[in-house]
This record gives structure tokens, sequence and C-alpha cells, in this order.
């Protein structure tokens, strides 16, 4: 009917579900979070509608967190063009996919803005309602809620009073956190990040050398002992060596030609009588032997 | 400018940017201020604290500029300039609010303005000319309807209704002497003349019989209210009755005849032959009950 045995490595409830994290790494990745929700750039590239709100953090004056009712945080939300992000979680709201459905995990919608307060006088019952919206206390900030799914930049909105205790609780590079009890703002890697503007500046082109604008590409090898100018490229003394050889080979021949036309008189000179047409044929034949034997012993 | 690279290191690589679209070959942006309309370092409108645009709205274009100035407040970071509907002198517009700014995007604004106003005129002549209009057909009416033009077709039994109309002319000596009729159709009117005359009497037979038995019937609503006042006139004077009587029997006699779908109109407006030929000589119009 159905096969015998358990399961390969049946799960178990005393896994080790909980991981510890330092300190400090916790605390800096708020500050991250924190800072990246003041950039526009990244709020809405995380899809947050704040095209038309009026300032980047967006801080609200204390009587917000006295509202206590729904109405009056609609009504702030649309005059603060903060609505528009509202609407958009409307738009988002549907059917999870998935077996989750049916694990009580049935509606997803997206996260709206978050609002930050210090006391709660009525503004967390006044903002619950409103979907998408969470509310989060100063003094216990959330990360899982300032960076949700991982990504950086939730839009948030702040109460003045919450805005203020930031100072306290996270500390300026000036002076260090009076509500923690040793923690100052984590250091820069850099305090100037604009690279381009840095390489541009006048302090670094000063010291660069000109741009090489030429562009060197291969150069076919050439043979210097068959190529004179590649030869004379690589040795310059080359040149007037192959020149002097020149000049001493054309001498040499000169010297040469002019000993046999010597030679060839002192014959012409030795055998007048002979008749002229025989010995002349001899003469030549002979002077034609001589020739090459000459040189044959001149050469040798 | 401070941000500027960070920002980019961020969404061009590592995290989310809602705005990014990615195709095998290309990323885009989705962002409607961007000027190229691609996802690169130098297009991003989020990674470019000095950046500038030009869009149209409703056939005008416009120039829109942002600065670093006003980054944090992002309702009023984008200042527009309309330009002008010449399309020269809108460049050297753009030239002139764009002056020292970087080369890429005084270049990109141009030609995207180029692009944009090309694309105006396309439309502009495109209005002028007829536009199809591409209409859906709905399955379900169509074979609806279909249906039923057959249906009308059959019942409206065109032949004999052109038959019928041939003869009524031909009786009406309306074409003169003709001599080439066809033989069947010929023999066909015939023996339904014939056939008329003996229905004609037969049916004032029945009638009579029917009298004679019933004198008070009831009888359906009529359409008309005329044609019974018509005949309560007449039903005064015996004499008249009588006519009335031919009238009536020869009209009950077509109706008897007619066999299509279609009402005859005129003042013999009745669904069934109606008995209406109780206005006798003799007894007076028996009440008539109408129904219900």
């Amino acid at each position: 009917m159905c096969r015998g045995g358990r399961m390969f490595a049946p799960t178990k409830t005393w896994r080790r579900w909980h991981r510890r994290v330092n300190i400090m790494q916790k605390r800096y990745a708020i500050c991250s979070a924190l800072a990246a929700s003041a950039l526009p750039a990244l709020v809405m590239s995380k899809g947050h509608r704040i095209e038309e709100i009026p300032e980047l953090p967006l801080v609200v004056e204390d009587k917000v967190e006295g509202y206590k009712k729904t109405k009056e945080a609609v009504l702030l939300l649309k005059k603060l063009k903060a609505w528009n992000d509202i609407k958009k979680v409307y738009a988002s709201q549907r059917m999870r996919a998935g077996k989750g459905k049916m694990r009580n995990r049935r509606r997803i919608q997206r996260r709206g803005p978050c609002i930050i307060y210090n006391e709660d006088n009525g503004i967390i019952r006044a903002f619950r309602n409103i979907p998408g919206i969470t509310l989060l206390n100063v003094n216990k900030l959330n990360l899982l809620r300032l960076a949700p799914g991982g990504h950086v930049g939730r839009f948030c909105i702040w109460t003045e009073s919450a805005f203020r205790k930031l100072d306290d609780l996270y500390g300026t590079w000036r002076k260090a956190a009076t509500l923690k009890s040793d923690y100052n703002l984590p250091m820069h890697k850099m305090t100037n990040t604009d690279i381009g503007r840095i390489m541009r500046s006048q302090e670094i082109q000063k010291a660069l050398r000109a741009p090489k604008k030429k562009i060197q590409r291969r150069v076919l090898k050439k043979n210097p002992l068959k190529n004179l100018r590649i030869m004379i490229k690589l040795n310059p003394y080359a040149k007037t060596m192959r020149r002097n050889t020149i000049l001493r080979h054309a001498q040499n021949h000169k010297l040469k030609e002019e000993k046999k036309a010597k030679a060839r008189a002192k014959l012409a000179d030795k055998a007048p009588a002979a008749p002229k047409a025989e010995p002349a044929a001899k003469k030549a034949k002979t002077a034609k032997a001589a020739k090459p034997a000459a040189k044959a012993k001149a050469e040798a | 400018m401070h941000s500027d690279d960070v920002v980019w290191s961020m969404l061009g690589n590592r995290q989310f940017c809602s705005y990014k679209m990615t195709t095998k070959t290309q990323n885009f942006c989705r962002n409607e201020y961007n000027l190229t309309g691609l996802c690169n370092r130098s297009s991003c409108p989020l990674a470019n604290s000095q950046y500038a645009t030009v869009r149209e709205e409703k056939g005008r274009c416009y120039l829109y500029m942002k600065t670093i100035e006003r980054a944090a407040f992002p309702r009023r970071l984008w200042e527009r300039v309309l330009l002008s509907k010449n399309y020269e002198k809108a460049l050297e517009e753009i030239d002139e609010n764009l002056i020292y700014w970087p080369r890429f995007i005084r270049h990109k604004c141009k030609q995207r303005f180029t692009k944009i106003t090309q694309y105006l005129i396309r439309i502009r002549k495109l209005t002028l000319k007829r536009q199809r209009k591409l209409v859906p057909l709905r399955r379900k009416i169509e074979r609806r309807e279909n249906r039923r033009e057959e249906k009308a077709l059959i019942a409206a039994q065109l032949d004999n209704a052109i038959e019928k109309e041939l003869l009524e002319r031909l009786k009406q000596d309306t074409y003169g002497d003709i001599y080439n009729f066809p033989i069947h159709a010929f023999d066909k009117a015939l023996q339904q003349q014939e056939a008329e005359s003996e229905s004609d009497s037969d049916a004032e037979r029945e009638e009579d019989d029917d009298e004679d038995v019933d004198k008070r019937e009831f009888v359906e609503a009529e359409d008309s209210e005329l044609s019974d006042f018509e005949d309560m006139d007449k039903l005064e004077t015996s004499s008249e009755e009588e006519q009335e009587e031919e009238e009536e029997v020869e009209k009950k006699a077509s109706h008897s005849k007619w066999k299509g779908k279609t009402p005859l109109k005129g003042p013999a407006r009745r669904k069934r032959p109606h008995i209406e030929i109780e206005y006798e000589e003799e007894t007076e119009p028996s009440t008539k009950t109408k129904a219900a």
C-alpha cells in the first residue's frame, strides 16, 4: 500500500533558529538604513511615490502624535502628498501565489510609508488601520521595518521630537551617543565619495603627466639582415659600415681593372710582329684564356 | 554629486531599482524623466544630480532640469522651460539653458527633442487622414444575427410574393397582351384561381351554418376599434349589412388563403378569422364581450 520508514533528516523543533549578530554591526545597519531613507534617489528606486512631497526627510510637528482619528491621519497624508504611496499599496493588494495561501498567509500587499514617533498619544491608533503604514518608536527602531526585504530606502515620516532624538540616540561624529553607553557613528571610508570630481580637481591633475592619445599598434617584424633600414634602426653604425664596404669594393674593382688593362697593354706590345690576324686571334684566345687565368690567380 | 557614485553603485548592480527593466540584451529605465530610456550610469535620473530631459505635453515640448541644490525637495526638484514651436529656435534655447552642462546631456536633449518633434508631425499628419477604427466582432451576436437573417429570408417567401405580385399585375392588364407564358406557371395560376372561387362558396356555406348554431360567441380583442364602429354603422340598414357580409366574407376568405407570417395590413387586421358575420339581418348584434 505505502512504503515504510521515516523521512530523511526529520525536521526538529530544536533546530538553531536564532543567530547572534554583533551589536556594532546591528547598529551600523540601522545607521545605514536611516541614512538611505534620507536620499530621494534610493527611496524612489525602492518604489515609493514621493515625487510630490515637500522635503526629504519629511518631518512633521508633534501635534501629529496626538491624533486620535484615522480621518485626521488620512487628511495629513493627503496634505503631505504621501497619499499616492498609499494608493499604490491599495493597487498592490492581491492573493499570494503558492501554498502560503493555505497556511494563513493568503493576502499580500506592498509596504507603504513608515511613521516614526517619539511618544504615543493616539498616533498609533490613528494610523494603524491605513494599509501599508507601519509605526515605529524612535527608541526601538527595527531594521526589518526600515529596510524591508533587505533593501534600504523606505519612505519615513518623522515627528519633530523623534527626529531630534536621533542625535542623542546615535550621536554625531563630534559627540558620542548619550542614550547608548559607548557608541558613535561609524567613520566613513571616504568623506568625499565623488570620485569623478576628485579626479578632475586641480591638485591631482597637476601631478599627472600628459595623456597618451596615440595608439601603438603591432608592427610587422622585418628582417634586418635583408632590410637595410630596419638594420639601421637597430644599429646605426651599420650605415657607415655598409657605405665603407661599398666604397672599398668599388676601389678594389677599379684597381683590378687597371691592372688588367696594363697587363693587356703589355701583351699587345710584346707581339706586334706576329701576323695580326692569327696572333690577334691567338691573342684574343690567349688573352681570353689569360684573363680568366689571371683573374683566378688574382682571386686565389 | 556627493552621493551619485554611491547611489549608482547600489542601483546599477546590487540593490533593486523599481524603474529598471532587464531584457536579455539590454537594461531599460522606466523613469519618466529618463533621457535615453536606457539604464546607464550617465542616463539614470536618480544617479545624476545634475540632469535634464525634454518631454512633451499636449503637443508642446518642455525642457526639464534638475540641479543638486534642490535635491532634497522632491516637489520642486524639476524646473521646466517651455520650448518655442520653431525647431531651430528651440535648439538654441536648449543650448542656452544648458550652457556649461556636460556634453552628453546637451547632445541627448537635442536628439530627444528632434525625435519628439518628428513624431508630433507624424501625429498631425495621421489625424488628417482617415483613421481606421478596428471594431471587434462579437461571435455570439454574429452567429445569432446570421441565423436570424436566414430565417427571415425563408419567412419572407420572396418567390411566392413575387409570383403573386406578377399575377396581380397580369390581371390588372399592366402588361397588355403577352403571348409567351411559361406553361407550368400558367397552369398553376389557373388552378389557383379555380380553387379560390371554390373556397369562397364553401366559406359562405360554412359561415351560415355556424351562425345558426351559436348566436353569442366570444371574440378576441381587435386592434382597430374603428373597424367595429364601421361595422356598427353598416349594421343598421339591412341592405348594407348584406354588402358588409359579402365584404367580410371576402376578407375572411382572403384571410384563410393567407399563409405567410407577415401581418396583412388594412381594415382586416385580425389574427384569426373572426366570426363577426354574426351581424345578421334579422338579429341585432349580440353583445360582444372583449376577451380580457
